[in-house]
């Protein structure tokens, strides 16, 4: 009840906007009897429509463990997860894929191309799942390479693309089926300064574009670029509205 | 997703695989092969000594020494002999023709030229019973057969040997040294059960008896072999009843027959008993290499679903469902199987029409045979896709991930 109150205070205090995330008092216990695991402890989170937000805290803060469950990759133990003002929490192996498909697009450290299809094949997949029609499949993929950069590299296959490049077809991937939520779980993690900033670039314009993103990241360089960080603890939320410049005293803390 | 999204996905990740996609269909198309040509082989052999049966006459009766019957095998004693051909003739109303015959291998020589051939002792009945006809000269006579006369028909193969294209007829050939006139050539009929037919010289049963092969029974002229025309198709029971009836009689037999009446019916039941267990045999034995074939198609998979875990983990992150990918490695294993049991197909109906060409033997091609081999390779495929589908299917998508 508390709880409720405390963000209900958070969203009157800004500007109004739909809310895409809210996490009520989620809990994620792992494993049972003596070797039990609690990775989230109680930890309540809401982000809105157009928030540019990154999950940072040491490993096993639980912050990998979150954004499973936001990811709809895993259910909480208890608690109440609202996506896109559904409650996703206790819903079926089937219903989950379906949401993943259609709300959720994923950016993973290790891009997780299919090696024997071909960039716009590669960003056709989630369309493919999504019953989307095949002669729409193909300029819906060709519009979310050219939005990434790679309107010239279409037909090119992963082997034959730089590791930026990759990262970038996979964000191309994730944006095509229109999602509510863009979820990016250390998505620099496999790439030097150089290319880092370049994606960095990418979902910058995304989110500039509307796209509402959140992101797993440890390297504070990259969380410095976001709008808002959450710091994780111990699977508690620590803080939950870190402002950029905030960082580098807690990164000394 | 729809059934058609996922036959092209699995098509273009078994094509990314080419070798190992053609290695591991190798083991259904050689299984699927060997069913098919084991199969028709098998079946042709039947058909080949079918027809061959057939081709003896219609209504034919076979009279054989020995109790084929019997369980112990013992010698049979010569108590088969032309008086009860004779017999036969004069008392069992349901017979058309009654044709005993006498066998041995002799050589047979002409001029400077001999062959090793088989002499036949028979009557002229032989040719109306068995079916025969004289293409050059003529037959003997029942007075020939009395008279012991030293006459002879060769086959074919007989004259080509001994005459080559010269002109038989008239000329004397020896037979253990005795002289004989050559009066006709036979009409060719091929090979009966992989015995040569035209490689035969036809004599009179009695010249046979007294003069080539010697007396040796003690209850008469024996003879080796009866061959027995019924009236027409309804008297062949009847025929066979009275004709052992009549021997019984004759051997004064109280137990066990000393001879065996078979029907064409009859020989043809046993003649398809032999061949189709031998046919089963030989489906059984491919039926493994098939069998192995479709492990092989469970191991690949296996393998593969191994080695793909990140693609099956990024597949359900992006939103495949369980059945998605339950049905993407299902339609893998049926298309690699189906696809190797067409190629097969092909292969086994080379290898049957391969075997026709070169041998007697008219394998045939059965479309039920090849659509049971097709759909039981595509059933393999099913069958031994599900372990390996089911457990791609079951993967935690976070786990599948992670794995690197």
């Amino acid at each position: 009840m508390q709880n409720q109150l405390s963000t209900a205070s958070e969203a009157l205090s800004t500007e109004f906007k739909p809310v895409i995330i809210r996490l009520e008092n989620i809990s994620k216990v792992y494993g049972i009897g003596e070797t039990l695991v609690h990775a989230i402890r109680d930890a309540s989170l809401t982000v809105e429509q157009g928030e540019y937000c990154s999950i940072m805290g040491a490993s096993g803060s639980g912050k990998s463990s979150v954004m499973n469950i936001i990811g709809c990759l895993d259910r909480p133990t208890s608690g109440h997860y609202y996506l896109d003002r559904v409650d996703v929490s206790q819903l079926g192996d089937t219903e989950l894929a379906r949401i993943r498909n259609i709300k959720l697009g994923f950016v993973f450290q290790q891009f997780h191309l299919l090696a024997q299809l071909s960039a716009v094949e590669n960003v056709m997949l989630p369309m493919v799942y999504a019953g989307v029609k095949p002669g729409e499949r193909r300029d819906r993929a060709v519009e979310a390479l050219t939005k990434v950069g790679l309107a010239n590299r279409l037909n090119n296959k992963p082997n034959q693309l730089s590791g930026g490049q990759q990262q970038r077809v996979a964000i191309a991937r994730a944006i095509v089926n229109r999602p509510v939520l863009l979820l990016a779980d250390e998505p620099t993690g496999a790439l030097d300064s150089k290319t880092t900033q370049e994606v960095m670039d990418i979902f910058t314009e995304l989110n500039e574009s509307g796209i509402t993103i959140v992101m797993v990241t440890h390297e504070a360089d990259v969380a410095r670029q976001t709008r808002r960080i959450v710091w994780f603890r111990d699977g508690e939320v620590l803080h939950s509205h870190l402002k950029p410049e905030d960082i580098n005293q807690l990164a000394v803390s | 997703m729809d059934i058609l999204e996922s036959i092209k996905m699995a098509t273009t990740t078994l094509v990314a695989n080419k070798l190992r996609s053609s290695l591991t269909m190798l083991g259904i198309i050689i299984g699927n092969a060997s069913v098919i040509a084991m199969v028709g082989i098998g079946q042709g052999a039947q058909k080949l000594a079918s027809e061959q049966f057939e081709s003896l006459g219609p209504n034919v009766l076979f009279i054989i020494p020995g109790n084929q019957n019997a369980q112990r095998n013992r010698d049979v004693p010569k108590t088969l002999v032309l008086e009860d051909a004779e017999a036969i003739v004069r008392q069992v109303p349901s017979v058309g023709g009654v044709a005993p015959q006498i066998q041995t291998r002799q050589s047979v020589t002409y001029s400077n030229k001999n062959t090793n051939t088989q002499i036949m002792g028979v009557t002229p009945e032989f040719l109306p019973v068995r079916s025969f006809n004289v293409a050059k000269g003529r037959f003997f006579s029942n007075q020939d057969v009395k008279g012991n006369t030293q006459v002879a028909i060769l086959g074919p193969d007989v004259v080509k040997k001994l005459f080559g294209n010269s002109n038989s007829i008239g000329e004397r050939v020896r037979i253990k040294n005795i002289s004989f006139l050559v009066i006709g050539v036979m009409e060719s009929k091929g090979s009966f059960l992989g015995s040569n037919q035209d490689d035969t010289v036809y004599i009179p049963l009695t010249t046979a008896a007294n003069r080539i092969i010697g007396r040796t029974s003690p209850y008469g002229l024996e003879v080796s072999f009866i061959s027995v025309s019924a009236k027409d198709a309804n008297s062949i029971g009847a025929a066979q009843f009275q004709i052992s009836n009549l021997l019984r009689l004759r051997h004064k037999i109280t137990t066990e027959d000393d001879f065996t009446v078979r029907t064409q019916k009859d020989v043809l039941t046993i003649v398809g008993t032999i061949s189709g267990a031998l046919t089963l045999m030989l489906a059984a034995i491919a039926g493994i290499s098939l069998f192995v074939g479709g492990i092989g198609v469970m191991n690949i998979m296996l393998v593969s679903v191994t080695e793909r875990t990140q693609e099956i983990g990024l597949r359900k992150a992006i939103g495949a469902t369980q059945q998605d990918i339950l049905i993407q490695f299902m339609i893998e294993a049926i298309i690699l199987s189906a696809a190797g049991g067409i190629l097969g197909t092909f292969i086994g109906v080379g290898g049957i029409m391969l075997v026709g060409a070169v041998t007697p033997l008219k394998a045939g091609i059965s479309p039920v045979a090849i659509a049971i081999a097709v759909g039981v390779s595509g059933g393999i495929g099913l069958f031994f896709g599900v372990v390996p589908a089911r457990r791609a299917a079951q993967l935690d998508p976070i786990v599948a991930l992670r794995s690197a």
